[in-house]
């Protein structure tokens, strides 16, 4: 894109990005909320709605630094899951969604009873048996409105939000200077308690939602470095003034009690209105009552559209599916995102009643104002190279830490109902990562690339913990661990192959064996000493790699330990597939860490190929099989040799008696075989008699044998000397164990 | 003189639309094409879609453009932005010195082209050079390969 484009793409000036954060909060706070508040906390609710401007102002601060650093599309879910990984970013984006469609759900309410007031409408809509209060009725109406205006992208002008900011900021400016002069502090209603004040705070909330809203719309500002910050601080300090303000003159201008009688007395009346009403006469009354539409409606309308920026980061990290950001043909609007959200709102609507839902929008935005300042502690901790803000908090960690403290304790104080959704919603997230995310998204969060590359010198809780959540991202990772330098070739040669067929990531690992006295943190240091050999075996590996033209990633590991260290490693690598050699070279004798593997035996971590190299000739291959889910992965191994090197296969089955019965059943069991392996042109051969005995001549004309281990645990017949290596070492060709991972229950773990 | 189809601009709004495009056009392709794709700015509002989302949408059209050539041959391809389309693709047609501009109707409901704005209309009204208007001559097989795949397509 030449620099010219760039101008074109990015058309929110100052101003526009400010009017996005104020038009988006200003509709809440003023219009809906102060009456609400000033029952609650008396003479305290300007306080209240202050101590939120501070409490958000923590976060202003990180999501400028974080916007400037990184002004992509989705902003504070983007920052999170960037920083803090796709866990977490699961909760930000579903939090920041939902959040968004209950604020929208709050915002509608409000506008309708700003409707309702204007055409004096009351009571409930009979339906049947159900009766729907006409509030909810209009702010269903309004709700559908605008989501059909975000669903057909009816063509907004760019000047149309900043006159509509300009004339609320305006009418609220001639409102508080003419309420000045009117005030009286003997009219202050009493102080309430300052929990009475906190749990204000929490129900307001809602009214600072607004700034986050500008990061997300972040790749679209004009010059972010200098724009995105002024406009997210800004309009936090503008609403702070604002709220700060009117809360002083609607409790000292009028009548102790005024408010009280008119929200108690008539359910149509709307604090704010009243009060302009009273002081101001018909014309303020109904300057209010326009603006308080406005401010509703463009609130709701600006929610709409990010949370629809979110969808679409969400989705290009697969925390969704990408399908629910496909854009309409004609409308050129993410329809499935609006469409959902919208049927989100107007659920929100009909099930909540306006505590709820502004307490659900605050509880979940407080979460992510929690994670964003995290994150902004995480991303100038690690300080990874390509982080460079324009902009960057003062007093840093002290107003980061703030925030988090802040965000966090504020929680307490929402309403219960409001807060069990909160949390239900974010541990929902966090399932939602587990069971569908995981899998598919394959970003991994600077923090876990952090850890993970420091296994050494990290905790060890804090690197399973990192390693146990990462994403899997369907990548199918193939481990090669690196020990002898002989055999290391072939077995490149064989997991390169596996993972250019399955479309995956070669893992080339290097364990080296650090001497029990010498403490791994000081042996990252001396590593070069320990094994020089190191970086030269990685490097031939991945010289031998480069011609499967696939992703090759090379890791060095410490460890006290020789062999087990593979399944460490397999764990925390998220292999799939661990190809290593075996014999007398390779990782240690297996007689010494005997111990290890009976407690480790058939709780492999993925599937294991063993191979016991006597050169690499995968020109004939032979396939014993019994059946079984091991002989699955001989199949599939050998299927991917044919594929590469043209391999002749050849199936082995040994039945069970020397009588034609058995005979044919046992061809007919190979026949079904071969073709539900995909095998089915691969030469096939029944013998009869001792299993062993038949490998073995079988495996005079083959290059390679290709063994599944059956039910028992692979590992455990490698030290104990059964069947399997007895053929292993009978046989002149090379072989090839197979073990599948099976996911088993802690019952068969505990028992098995 | 020179040929209508020396440079011509190619306006594709939709995979589907560059699908229909390309199958009506190949034919004619004999010089140099340029796809263009216009992302809609509300300048100085948040647009309705974010600018990352309809750069990867862009770029959806140019693949399904290019898929639809099926003889290998690759043809430019370029993103604009513009809060009006039809200027934005005039603009576009003068810095490519485009000998023609070529579209395929979209067709819809007076309703949808109200709703959307017909920009097919202002093409051909406004225009400052040759505009060619050229049917959609879907194949039955490829009419049912573009239905398959969703119509607005992915």
């Amino acid at each position: 894109m030449s620099g010219e484009e760039q101008d074109l793409a990015k058309d929110l000036g100052p101003l526009a990005a400010l009017t996005i954060g104020v038009g988006t909060m200003i509709g809440a706070g003023i219009f809906v909320l102060p009456g609400e508040a000033i029952l609650r906390s008396g003479s305290l609710a300007s306080i209240a709605f202050l101590l939120g401007g501070v409490i958000a102002m923590f976060t202003a601060l990180s999501a400028s630094e974080l916007g400037t650093a990184m002004p992509r599309s989705g902003g504070a879910y983007y920052y999170v899951n960037h920083a803090l990984g796709p866990l977490f970013g699961s909760v930000a984006g579903w939090a920041n969604w939902l959040g968004l469609a209950f604020a929208s759900a709050f915002y509608m309410v409000g506008f309708g009873r700003y409707i309702n007031r204007i055409f004096g409408v009351t009571g409930d809509l009979a339906l049947g048996p159900l009766s729907i209060p006409y509030v909810t009725v209009t702010a269903l109406a309004g709700g559908a409105f605008f989501v059909a205006v975000n669903y057909i992208g009816a063509k907004e002008t760019g000047r149309l939000q900043n006159i509509i900011v300009i004339l609320l900021v305006a009418i609220l400016a001639v409102f508080t200077l003419l309420g000045t002069f009117r005030a009286d502090p003997s009219n202050l209603p009493d102080a309430r308690s300052v929990v009475d004040t906190l749990e204000t705070t929490g129900l307001i909330f809602v009214s600072y939602l607004g700034f986050v809203q500008i990061t997300s719309v972040a790749e679209e500002i004009k010059n972010p470095g200098r724009n995105l910050p002024r406009a997210v601080i800004g309009s936090v300090v503008l609403v702070t003034v604002i709220y700060a303000l009117v809360l002083i003159v609607m409790s000292a201008a009028v009548p102790k009690g005024f408010i009280a009688d008119t929200v108690t007395g008539d359910p149509n009346s709307i604090a704010v209105v009243e009060v302009g009403e009273y002081l101001q006469g018909a014309v303020m009354g109904g300057a209010l009552l326009f603006g308080g539409l406005l401010a509703t409606a463009s609130s709701a309308n600006a929610s709409i559209l990010a949370s629809s920026r979110i969808n679409f980061a969400m989705g290009r990290d697969r925390i969704v599916t990408p399908k629910l950001n496909e854009i309409h043909g004609r409308f050129g609007t993410p329809y499935r995102s609006i469409a959902i959200t919208g049927g989100l709102i107007l659920f929100f609507i009909l099930v909540g009643n306006l505590t709820l839902l502004s307490g659900a929008a605050s509880g979940l935005h407080l979460v992510i104002y929690g994670l964003l300042n995290v994150a902004l502690i995480v991303m100038r901790y690690v300080n990874p190279e390509e982080y460079a803000p324009d902009f960057t908090v003062p007093l840093y960690p002290l107003l980061p830490l703030c925030g988090i403290v802040f965000s966090f304790a504020l929680l307490a104080f929402v309403e219960t109902d409001a807060l069990i959704v909160t949390f239900s919603i974010t541990g929902a997230a966090v399932l939602w990562y587990i069971v569908y995310a995981r899998s598919r998204t394959e970003k991994q969060g600077i923090i876990g690339q952090y850890i993970l590359n420091r296994t050494e010198e990290m905790p060890d809780a804090a690197v399973s913990a990192a390693a146990g959540v990462q994403p899997d991202g369907g990548d199918y990772r193939v481990m090669v661990p690196l020990a002898n330098p002989e055999h290391e070739q072939d077995l490149v040669e064989l997991g390169g192959t596996i993972a250019k067929q399955r479309g995956g990531t070669l893992v080339l690992a290097h364990i080296t064996k650090v001497p029990d006295q010498i403490a791994l943190p000081q042996a990252a240091d001396y590593a070069d000493e320990l094994d020089e050999s190191t970086e030269e075996i990685l490097a031939a590996a991945e010289a031998d790699a480069e011609s499967f033209d696939i992703p090759v990633e090379t890791h060095r590991i410490l460890s006290h330990r020789g062999f087990e260290e593979i399944f460490d490693a397999a764990r925390t690598h998220d292999a799939d597939l661990t190809v290593m050699g075996w014999g007398p070279d390779s990782h240690g004798s297996p007689g010494r860490a005997e111990s290890a593997f009976d407690d480790v035996a058939g709780d492999i971590p993925c599937d294991f190929l063993v191979l016991k190299d006597r050169g690499f000739d995968p020109s004939k291959v032979l396939v014993p099989t019994a059946g079984g889910p091991d002989s699955d992965l001989s199949a599939s191994v050998a299927r991917y040799l044919r594929a590469k090197y043209e391999s002749e296969i050849t199936l082995l089955h040994v039945a069970d008696g020397d009588d034609d019965v058995t005979r044919t059943e046992a061809e007919t069991f190979l026949d079904t075989w071969a073709d539900e392996h995909d095998l089915g042109d691969a030469t096939q051969r029944v013998e009869t008699g001792d299993v062993e005995t038949a490998i073995e001549q079988a495996a005079e004309d083959a290059s390679m044998v290709i063994i599944g281990a059956t039910e028992q645990g692979l590992l455990s017949r490698l030290v104990s000397g059964s069947l399997v290596l007895d053929v292993v070492d009978d046989v002149d060709c090379s072989v090839l164990l197979a073990e599948k991972y099976r996911k088993r229950s802690l019952r068969e773990r505990l028992f098995g | 003189m020179t040929d209508l189809f020396d440079r011509v601009l190619l306006p594709v709004a939709s995979p589907e639309d560059a699908r229909t495009t390309c199958r009506a056009a190949r034919e004619y392709l004999t010089g140099s094409a340029t796809a263009v794709h216009v992302i809609e700015k509300a300048g100085g509002a948040p647009d309705k879609a974010g600018v990352e989302q309809r750069e990867e949408y862009a770029q959806e059209c140019f693949d399904a453009f290019t898929d639809c050539l099926d003889d290998g041959r690759e043809i430019e391809t370029e993103i604009r932005y513009g809060t009006d389309v039809a200027d934005t693709i005039f603009q576009a047609a003068t810095d490519h010195d485009a000998t023609a501009i070529v579209i395929t109707p979209r067709g819809g409901s007076r309703w949808v082209r109200l709703l959307t704005g017909d920009v097919a209309l202002d093409i051909v009204t406004e225009t400052d050079r040759p505009v060619v208007v050229l049917p959609d001559v879907a194949h039955e097989d490829e009419a049912e390969v573009a239905e398959s795949e969703g119509g607005d397509g992915t």
